[in-house]
């Protein structure tokens, strides 16, 4: 159409977000690497590079936490796709107009701020909270409550990321045409091979970016250990926190920080590297 | 010696969506081996039926018999019934190979046998076998309904159902697979049920028509029948341009053309007919200079002219309607628009319809 | 097919479906409760109900410095995100460009990174430069995750815009500026109208950003931790429940909003 001033029109638009991102988002990462490399508790980044903070990391109990945020994360990942797919299922292909309803149903609570939807819990399972109030009250049953447990932090965290599953599995179940189904049943295919054969290979990338955001965002949980569970677990984010405040070593904080983009990294380029985001996101 | 059994009969087959009838009572019998196809406009219904019959869609009322037995009940996945979807509905994580497969890895057929089979079906669909590890994304329109079709014969199956296939393609291509459909069914031997709208494509193909309008069957039978004996107005004009014209019943065994208020002479006027619609297709009309030459004539003027590939088609106007005439190039008609024409056909060359 | 075993299939989806929206709603119900109560501290089943916490909680200064902080930010945050991300949603999804697909999965890192530790990150980054914290610095925070959200949004109206309604307006002799004006921004409006909802509400419900970088200023879910920390009053809970019927409005109404523009505009350009 037109010769383009000095870039074509696709980089000018995309200018503004690459700068803000690379100084909001790239700057501070770099940051943090950097600082994983200074001396224990400095504030300056000039100092003379080393590894002490990473050494410190797997001689202390730091790395306890770290390993306890991935099993949490990847147990909230699996327990949260059990939950989620037939749900996403049932909007896809058995809720009609129904399905729009239930999807703004479950959007809004992602709008509310997430210690407020942690702090219910705690009002409903506390002792004479809720449940164990109307236990109490009207069956006479005593129980312990299950607060401040490994269960409660695990259960907060299905409960925070539940939407980030449900989203991602309902774009890819819904990229599976009616017709390839019922072409898989038509030529002979039980049930159960239908799914195997059509429904699960066709969702995949539904289901790769749901895992992929969950697990993600879970392995960075704070508030759910923070909340509900009393100190019991100290995930790494927690820990990062403690280092970068109360514990002023800002340098140990960012190692940790490090190792948990490295894994985090790892993961997204892995998934996302060969990903046809404009089939998913519905390209005409 | 008595007729053959059917190998699937419908009766008093419908469906309905709430208060909407999309198939109402449909009674049809298909003779084995028979190629039949379903013909109407979008909307008329034949994609339900198809889905009914292949097991997709359950009847809200009526049987369907495959061999004399009640298949109602049974799920797509166990009738010997295979379709190809309007859409194709290809697997398009899966190759050309593992496509045409696939009902045979659901049996539990060795990897061998398999391969053996698919290639056969390749051959036998001019498929290349370079096209065996292709991925179906990877195919053209025309290679794909090829796949498609070789993915529905590898099942073991009695009626082959067929919904539109051809509707999306380019008209040369869609001229080459018509005929080699035809000589796939020659070949294979089995049962076809075609869907389509277009008419033509139906004449092409089929041993039986039917042609279906809102929910129900109209009319039954051959293309020649179907084309030169209409039940009704909406099958006539079905095929083509039509001239029609209303009629009433005259004295002495004549028809009074209401709009344009002469006599005609009819084919043959049917017991207790008393108002219809005369049906003349466009290359029984000649061009006339004495209206003696024909049973029927009208005179008006040449209004325009369209040449057509092979034919050339003249309409012309008398009063307030508007006359269809075909002719061959060779046999093209000297005339100047304006001018005064006298068109007539003869009363065997025309059909009486009721509508 | 509605085989015995497809009905049992169908009725145990639903109920499941029934069951997590309830799970899904259960704290939030609690919190309402929570603030009905006219005694201090919460005990359940509920004695004494009262609407004495939600008078107190409205009417306090405090809270009102927290709110006017909370839509603050959530303003400049919708702004700022809509413009940027309005550009970038045309890279992503409208221009074809060498990069595209790089700049695809980059653009859509901040979303997959864990929240806490892109605040802290962020809290380092600003202090190695000097920068003191507040409300502003905040913002910055907050764009940072909230851009590529609102992009992504944004890119989804993009996808199905047909270029062919730009290609017209220039034919017709409009300028560049002219088309964006008449043409594009009109037409993609649903899905900007959609980022900005968003935009505004993730930044007014965020806490871990906020945490590490508002500094002096509060923001109402800082404000709610702390309480639930250490100081619970039942205005706690008030505050909950207003944060959510608000979201609630909002997303509904934003929701019914789009519909209606999305259908007087498939009349118009039919």
């Amino acid at each position: 159409m037109r010769r383009p001033a000095f870039l074509s029109q696709g980089s000018r638009a995309a200018l503004p977000i690459t700068l803000f991102l690379l100084a909001g988002f790239v700057a501070p990462l770099i940051a943090v690497i950097w600082f994983s490399f200074m001396p224990p508790r400095t504030f300056s980044l000039a100092a003379a590079p080393s590894l002490e903070n990473y050494a410190t990391i797997f001689d202390s109990t730091s790395y306890i936490s770290f390993l306890w945020s991935l099993a949490l994360a990847a147990a909230t990942v699996v327990l949260l796709v059990l939950v989620c797919y037939p749900v996403a299922y049932g909007l896809v292909r058995k809720f009609g107009k129904w399905a729009m309803l239930l999807t703004l149903l479950f959007t809004i609570p992602l709008f509310v701020s997430e210690n407020i939807r942690l702090y219910g819990w705690v009002l409903f399972l506390i002792k004479n909270g809720v449940l164990l109030g109307s236990l109490k009250t009207y069956f006479g049953l005593e129980l312990e409550s299950i607060l401040f447990t490994r269960t409660a932090i695990l259960l907060g965290m299905v409960y925070v990321y539940l939407p980030f599953m449900l989203f991602p599995l309902t774009l890819g179940i819904s990229m599976v045409p009616n017709e390839t189904r019922d072409a898989a049943f038509d030529l002979g295919a039980s049930r159960w091979q239908v799914f195997r054969e059509v429904e699960l290979p066709l969702s995949m990338p539904g289901i790769v970016i749901g895992f992929l955001l969950t697990f993600v965002l879970a392995v960075g949980a704070i508030t759910e250990a923070k909340v509900l569970g009393g100190q019991r677990i100290i995930p790494v984010a927690h820990d990062i926190e403690i280092a970068f405040t109360y514990a002023q070593n800002w340098p140990l904080g960012a190692a940790l920080s490090v190792l948990l983009m490295l894994v985090v990294g790892a993961l997204v380029l892995a998934a996302l590297w060969r990903f046809d985001l404009d089939r998913f996101l519905g390209r005409k | 010696m008595a007729a053959p059994a059917p190998i699937l009969s419908l009766k008093a087959v419908a469906k309905s969506f709430g208060t909407f009838k999309a198939v109402d009572d449909i009674n049809l019998d298909i003779a084995e081996g028979e190629f039949f196809t379903i013909v109407g406009p979008s909307g008329s219904g034949k994609t339900t039926l198809l889905r009914m019959i292949a097991g997709m869609e359950q009847p809200s009322g009526g049987d369907i018999l495959l061999r004399g037995e009640r298949i109602n009940d049974v799920p797509a996945n166990k009738r010997p019934t295979c379709m190809v979807f309007q859409s194709l509905a290809l697997f398009p994580h899966r190759t050309v190979g593992e496509n045409i497969e696939f009902s045979l890895k659901i049996k539990g057929i060795s990897k061998e046998a398999r391969k053996v089979r698919a290639l056969e079906l390749m051959d036998l669909l001019r498929l290349p076998q370079s096209c065996y590890a292709k991925s179906v994304m990877k195919c053209s329109g025309g290679e794909r309904q090829r796949v498609a079709l070789a993915r529905a014969l590898a099942y073991d199956l009695q009626i082959l159902f067929i919904d539109e296939p051809l509707s999306a393609i380019d008209s040369k291509l869609r001229k080459t697979l018509e005929k080699e459909l035809k000589d796939i069914h020659r070949e294979t031997k089995k049962t076809f049920v075609y869907i389509t709208h277009s008419l033509e494509e139906a004449m092409v193909m089929s041993d039986r028509i039917g042609v279906m309008q809102a929910g129900k069957l109209v009319q039954v039978g051959t293309p020649e029948v179907i084309y030169s004996a209409p039940n009704n107005r909406f099958v006539s004009e079905f095929i083509g341009d039509v001239n029609v014209i209303g009629v009433d019943v005259a004295a002495g065994g004549l028809l009074h053309a209401t709009s344009l208020d002469t006599s005609l002479k009819p084919p043959a006027v049917p017991q207790g007919f008393s108002s219809g619609h005369l049906v003349i297709r466009p290359e029984f009309l000649r061009f006339v200079t004495e209206p003696s030459e024909v049973d029927n004539a009208v005179t008006g003027r040449l209004y325009n002219e369209y040449a057509l590939g092979s034919r050339i088609q003249y309409q012309v106007r008398v009063g307030e309607a508007v006359f269809v005439v075909e002719k061959l190039r060779q046999q093209a008609f000297n005339g100047v628009r304006g001018d005064k024409v006298t068109i007539g056909w003869d009363a065997a060359d025309s059909i009486l319809v009721t509508d | 097919m509605p085989s015995k075993a497809g009905r049992l299939r169908n009725a145990l989806i639903i109920a499941w479906t029934l069951s997590v929206l309830v799970f899904i709603y259960l704290p939030i119900l609690c919190i309402t409760l929570a603030s009905l109560t006219a005694s201090r501290y919460f005990q359940f089943p509920i004695t004494k109900f009262g609407l004495d916490w939600w008078r107190k909680t409205l009417g306090s200064i405090e809270i009102s410095q927290l709110l006017s902080t909370s839509i603050t930010i959530a303003l400049c945050v919708t702004v700022v995100a809509v413009v940027i991300a309005f550009f970038g949603a045309l890279a992503f999804a409208r221009y074809d460009w060498q990069g595209r697909s790089i700049y695809q999965k980059l653009i859509l890192l901040p979303i997959f990174f864990p929240q806490s530790v892109l605040g802290l990150a962020l809290l380092l980054w600003f202090n190695a430069l000097g920068l003191q914290m507040s409300w502003q610095t905040a913002v910055f925070a907050h764009l940072v995750w909230v851009v590529p959200v609102v992009t992504l949004v944004i890119s989804i109206q993009v996808y199905s815009f047909d270029p062919a309604l730009e290609e017209a307006a220039y034919d017709l002799g409009a300028s560049r500026w002219q088309v964006l004006r008449e043409v594009t921004l009109p037409v993609l409006f649903p899905g900007l109208f959609s980022g900005a909802l968003f935009a505004f509400l993730l930044s007014w419900g965020n806490f871990p950003l906020s945490l590490y970088t508002t500094g002096a200023d509060t923001t109402v879910p800082e404000y709610m931790y702390a309480k639930m920390v250490a100081g619970y009053t039942p205005g706690v809970p008030v505050l909950g429940t207003v944060s959510t019927i608000g979201a609630a409005i909002l997303l509904v109404g934003g929701y019914t909003l789009i519909l209606a523009m999305r259908r007087t505009r498939q009349t118009v350009l039919e």
